[in-house]
């Protein structure tokens, strides 16, 4: 182990032992040194790699020590569990379905057209609008004045809509092709 | 030179003027390709035009127009309930797509709104006309529908560049172009103008802006006031209006106005209107910690007249017991059992903040008291259970219908539809395109 490692380790024994962190004083007979001016710039080492940290009164304060020392936010009293450090990466499911909050609507499903899609009546999707469709993806686009849902294609400059399901056959616009937003996600709720 | 400019710059500042689009309507019609092309107007619940789409303004439909006129002039008009919620979500979105490009964004109503983009072309790679446009465009494609944008050295000049062309146009002038847009506009379209001030530049011979802006300092100090001092340097390019960026925490008055339907001769009923108007004030005053120390009713006739009065209240109070003891006589005075009234309203004066409970000679001060437990009490019932659940007696004959009967009692498809796990006062907070898809 390099000498640094070792001596994170001994402070982070420190740590467990007495629950906080040592004062310069602790570190330099921590290390066997006869002066604090040591114990100075090993904490000085510690800080410059992000392992330690000072605060505003120039105490040390725990900061990411490394792998070996995992702390949730600041001072912990106790050992974090492995469980509470994962929710620190966790997200809501407004985060996960919505990218671009301001760009997204509902719609509600009634048409049966993206049923192959796994797309049933009765379900919920969330679109964006703004964004630029790419072959595949499935879009909303206007229809004679209604709002229909189905696989956007694109085969050179060739655009055509079509559906998740054999009883439709595939739309191809006679003029300009208006898509309003791009499907996100879809949900159902029972 | 014939015509010099009015200032040697570009963009000493950059501020940004956006408005939507006839911001109601539009949202209607982003959210139902079926109203796309078509005449649109929004407020059929209140009986008026709240906003009209472009196809309708070009078939001569103005704003607070009448909806029975509206009908004769275009009879293929679609007309809709206001559906604000869905507005205010919408506004909202408007606001946040600005403030990517900038934090310093003035709200200025509903649909419209200031942001300074000074110092920004660095950090954004980009000059101010380029974050301008982006902005624009942004929220033409985001939100469905488009805006107007005005880029100028300041806020008086950016309001003329977005209203310069509309719908979705986009006009930047620099300071050293204000000159050439200000020749032929006449004074009173300058914002901040007002009939007044106009009325007196043309006696005194300005009557183009241009005219206005060229007049030496010293004579426009010599006769106006600060404010048109102010819109005179914002003329000649300096920017002096500063942005209010703030929410807002505090108001200097608050207001609640009703229009009812049908409109009615009867004193119990009336009455019962503006008792929930004040009711409603005072409870949006009391959630501000405000208490008010004076206040004006009005009533306004089938026929648009109005009459007011003015009541002066002996001690600061957001209580509506204490407010409609306050103004009946003046309701008395004011109202005629011969004529038809359509429209009642309460506007809370000189408020200040609800802390100092001054002692006074008839003890009113202890009720106060009890007063303030009682009220708390009823706000958190309402915060519960819903606005209307707790109401005074006087506002019991407003509280027995709907706010407008028959037709106009339309409420929008939102409210209506309610999807599963959605409560009617707790819905989502994404907008619904029409709602159905194919």
């Amino acid at each position: 182990m390099p000498t640094l490692e070792k001596n994170k380790e001994k402070i982070l024994g420190f740590w467990r032992r007495k629950k906080r962190m040592p004062s310069y004083g602790e570190i330099a007979e921590l290390f066997g040194f006869k002066s604090k001016n040591a114990a100075y710039k090993i904490v000085r080492k510690l800080v410059d790699l992000g392992a330690l940290a000072k605060d505003a009164s120039g105490r040390i304060v725990p900061k990411s020590l490394a792998t070996l020392f995992p702390v949730l936010g600041v001072v912990e009293a106790g050992w974090p569990s492995p469980a509470e450090e994962e929710l620190l990466d966790t997200l809501t499911l407004d985060q996960f379905l919505i990218g671009n909050r301001e760009a997204t609507y509902i719609l509600k499903v009634t048409g049966d057209s993206m049923i192959e899609a796994g797309i049933m009546p009765g379900d919920h999707v969330l679109v964006e609008r703004g964004g630029e469709a790419k072959d595949g993806d499935i879009v909303i686009a206007e229809v004679d004045g209604a709002w229909t849902m189905k696989y956007f294609r694109k085969r050179g400059k060739q655009v055509m809509l079509v559906a998740a399901n054999k009883k439709y056959n595939p739309i191809v616009p006679q003029e300009e092709l208006r898509v309003a937003a791009i499907v996100k996600s879809s949900f159902r709720k029972y | 030179m014939e015509n010099p400019p009015l200032s040697i710059h570009g963009f000493p500042r950059a501020i940004v003027h956006i408005d939507g689009d006839a911001f109601f309507a539009s949202c209607e019609q982003a959210r139902d390709p079926a109203l796309k092309g078509r005449p649109v107007i929004t407020g059929k619940e209140r009986g008026i035009v709240a906003s009209m789409s472009y196809e309708a303004k070009a078939l001569g439909v103005t704003r607070a127009m009448r909806l029975f006129e509206v009908r004769k002039l275009c009879p293929d008009a679609v007309i809709l309930p206001s559906d604000y919620e869905t507005y205010s979500l919408l506004s909202k979105r408007f606001f946040s797509i600005v403030r990517r490009y900038t934090p310093d964004v003035e709200e200025y109503g509903i649909d419209e709104c200031f942001a300074d983009l000074t110092g920004l072309r660095r950090p954004l790679r980009m000059n101010y006309i380029e974050i301008a446009r982006r902005i624009k465009e942004d929220l033409d494609k985001e939100l469905g529908f488009t805006f107007s944008a005005g880029l100028a050295p300041n806020k008086v000049i950016a309001k003329l560049a977005s209203k310069w062309k509309k719908p979705s146009g986009f006009t930047a002038i620099m300071a050293r172009d204000i000159h050439l847009y200000l020749k032929d506009l006449p004074v009173e379209k300058v914002w901040g103008i007002g009939p007044q001030t106009a009325a007196y530049l043309q006696k005194l011979g300005a009557k183009t802006a241009l005219s206005f802006a060229r007049k030496d300092e010293d004579w426009v100090n010599a006769h106006f006031t600060k404010p048109s001092y102010e819109i005179w340097q914002e003329l000649n390019g300096r920017s002096v209006l500063p942005l209010v960026t703030a929410e807002k925490t505090s108001y200097a008055s608050i207001q609640k106005v009703k229009t009812f339907t049908p409109p009615s001769n009867d004193r119990k009923f009336v009455f019962a209107q503006l008792s929930k108007n004040i009711e409603n004030a005072t409870m949006k005053a009391r959630r501000y910690k405000l208490a008010a120390k004076g206040a004006v009713v009005f009533i306004k006739t089938q026929d648009f007249r109005s009459a007011g009065m003015e009541v002066r209240l002996s001690r600061p109070t957001a209580f509506p017991n204490e407010i409609i003891s306050a103004i009946t006589p003046a309701f008395n005075k004011l109202f005629s059992s011969k004529l038809t009234y359509r429209q009642t309203g309460v506007v809370l004066l000189d408020l200040e903040e609800d802390t100092v409970a001054q002692l006074d000679l008839f003890g009113a001060a202890v009720k106060a008291e009890k007063m303030k437990r009682l009220y708390e009490s009823v706000d958190e019932l309402r915060k519960r259970y819903g606005k209307h659940t707790l109401y005074l007696g006087s506002s019991y004959y407003a509280n027995q219908f709907a706010q407008h009967l028959g037709e106009r009692g339309d409420i929008p498809e939102r409210k209506e539809t309610l999807f599963k796990g959605e409560t009617k006062r707790r819905r989502l907070g994404i907008p619904v395109f029409l709602g159905e898809v194919r």
